[in-house]
């Protein structure tokens, strides 16, 4: 589900996203794409994230992880 | 350092070496993003850019023909880099992260023939390619020939290109390297340099910091960036020392790994990447064996007294910032060993680099006024000219001097003290921003009006982008649009581009010939005295 959302973010449709990716693994993941990526997947997921949570995602999955954490709290 | 009367820089990085007996020197110590170690000696990297000149030669490019690197920093494109020069194409190098926009101006501007990139960024260029009719080749360095579109493998045509490469004996003049640079109005402009720039690079590499023969020397600018090409490749390999490179970006802890484990003993890298290590937990920094450690140095912006009394406790070693432009082609003002530091300037001229500060009325400034920071033209490293633009070129200077556009002050000691730009192009994080470019690529969005960009001070960056929109009165503000001015401006333009905030407004002030009050804006958002507002259209 957060496929569809870093292609756009990231402008490349050759993104193909597993819970192992980090920034590394994608060419134009850097600190200021970062923010466009945290703003898109809060307006999708609806849900906020603080600063120091952010800090600690290593990879995609712990961000999966944090949404649905969040989406459970909010159900 | 020139032999024969051979200029060429990528003769001098490779050939020259090897034929001084560094054959089997390392000449790149290359990190990947796992700081899996590879090492390039001055032997392979000579053999592999004969071949990538063979390889562009056989496709049928020419001197003079325009080359760039398109690449995140890899070891592929520091082999294009010298390659392409010793076959003497003017070779120039894009930051992988700019858009469409930003490609099509520059690539567009060059009328380039030839472009090295990798898959992931095939797409930015297959969207402007159409507008490209020059372009015939783009060489990929991880994907598969479609020779109908002129896409070939870089890998294949290493392969069957010879290791030997002649190269043509190249006079001073000869143009070398290309950079694009932004101004506060138009489209970017290219700046030309020449091989003759190798003297000032190669001299200010040695004399500012102080390179020799055993030196393991690490600068982390991209190769984009004029610091990347002067002395990222240049200034260093025409003096045989080995470098690190390193395929990451900012990592604390990665970065100090490597600082410790290769022993780096000259670092060169920039203000924001220091106020971010300053940001970091100590334990990061202690316990660290940092005893090869000679001598760090910054470029980018100005470095503000904190990181140097920061480096003194924490590092116990100075900070000498460094002063110059993408059209300097190398180090102007500096501080350096031997020269007491004030923290917060820029330093002295280097020796052979006359500077002055210029009043409005063309005069010298006496000391301590502020005035135009100008260089008495005629240094190695100068640039020739802007591509296509000479009027404006000629523009830069008068009476003998190059007015940088920044403006500074000299105090009574002979530092020199930055002040500001004379125009409205922002400094965020060592890259210059063009406000024209972003207010154009907001314009392209269907909901805004009109739109005004500026610099605003900013702790970590130096200067942070803002943005401020008026929309048509159908729409209404709402953070979607926001993401979507966002992801417009960083496809189009770049990442770095992209506005840190961006403000919803009634109207943006213009004078009464439509242009834009960027003064006004600023003072707005800063929250002080706007100033003469009788030009202000009402």
């Amino acid at each position: 589900m957060l496929t569809p959302i870093f292609r756009e973010v990231f402008d490349d449709e050759t993104i193909e996203l597993r819970r192992e990716t980090t920034g590394d693994d994608i060419d134009m993941w850097d600190s200021l794409t970062h923010m466009n990526l945290v703003i898109a997947v809060e307006l999708k997921f609806k849900v906020k994230f603080a600063l120091g949570e952010l800090l600690t995602l290593k990879n995609v999955g712990g961000m999966l992880d944090l949404i649905n954490k969040k989406n459970e709290r909010l159900s | 350092m020139i032999q024969g009367n051979q200029f060429n820089i990528g003769h001098i990085c490779t050939r020259q070496q090897c034929e001084a007996g560094f054959d089997d020197k390392v000449a790149m110590r290359w990190l990947a993003l796992n700081q899996e170690l590879v090492e390039y000696t001055f032997h392979d990297l000579e053999l592999a850019s004969n071949r990538f000149a063979n390889a562009l030669t056989s496709l049928g490019l020419r001197s003079g023909d325009v080359f760039f690197t398109f690449l995140p920093k890899m070891p592929e494109q520091f082999i294009a880099f010298l390659g392409a020069l010793k076959a003497r194409m003017v070779t120039g190098t894009l930051f992988s992260n700019f858009g469409d926009e930003a490609l099509l101006d520059r690539l567009g501007d060059a009328r380039a023939k030839c472009i090295i990139t990798k898959k992931s960024f095939l797409k930015k260029i297959g969207r402007i390619r159409s507008e490209l009719p020059e372009l015939r080749y783009i060489l990929l360095v991880d994907g598969e020939d479609n020779s109908l579109h002129g896409i070939l493998n870089y890998k294949e045509l290493m392969e069957t290109a010879s290791p030997d490469f002649e190269t043509p004996l190249t006079d001073s003049d000869t143009p070398s390297v290309l950079h694009y640079t932004s101004g506060s109005t138009g489209k970017p402009k290219g700046v030309l340099h020449r091989h003759k720039s190798v003297l000032h690079q190669n001299r200010t590499a040695a004399e500012v910091l102080g390179l020799h023969g055993d030196d393991i020397y690490w600068c982390t600018a991209d190769q984009g960036w004029v610091t990347g090409t002067s002395y990222g490749i240049i200034g260093p390999w025409s003096l045989g020392v080995t470098q690190v490179h390193f395929a990451g970006a900012y990592d604390a802890p990665a970065w100090f790994d490597i600082l410790e484990r290769e022993k780096v003993t000259v670092w060169y890298t920039a203000p924001t990447a220091l106020r971010m290590l300053m940001r970091e937990a100590p334990v990061i920094f202690t316990g660290r064996d940092l005893s090869q450690l000679r001598h760090i140095f910054s470029v980018g912006e100005p470095l503000n007294p904190e990181v140097i009394h920061w480096a003194r406790r924490t590092l116990n070693r100075d900070i000498y910032d460094t002063w110059f432009q993408t059209e300097t082609g190398g180090i102007m003002i500096t501080n350096r060993p031997g020269l007491d530091i004030k923290p917060g300037s820029m330093g002295k001229p280097v020796c052979g680099i006359e500077a002055a500060i210029i009043s409005d009325d063309g005069l010298p400034a006496p000391n301590g006024e502020q005035g135009n920071l100008c260089l008495k033209s005629g240094w190695p490293s100068m640039f020739v000219t802007y591509l296509n633009n000479d009027e404006v070129y000629r523009q830069k200077f008068r009476n003998g001097y190059y007015y940088t556009g920044d403006t500074a002050y000299k105090d009574v000691d002979g530092y020199y003290w930055f002040m500001g730009r004379s125009d409205d192009v922002i400094n965020t994080a060592g890259h210059l921003i063009s406000p024209f470019e972003v207010e154009s690529a907001l314009l392209e969005i269907d909901e805004v009006a009109e739109s005004g960009v500026i610099g605003a001070p900013d702790d970590l960056l130096f200067e942070k982008v803002i943005a401020f929109v008026h929309l048509h009165d159908r729409y209404e503000w709402s953070r979607e649009l926001e993401l979507k001015l966002r992801l417009h401006v960083a496809n189009k333009v770049s990442s770095i581009a992209t506005p840190q905030e961006i403000l919803a407004v009634d109207s943006i002030p213009k004078n009464k010939s439509g242009k834009i009050m960027r003064r006004v804006l600023k003072a707005r958002y800063l929250g002080t005295d706007v100033g003469d507002i009788s030009t202000m259209e009402i």
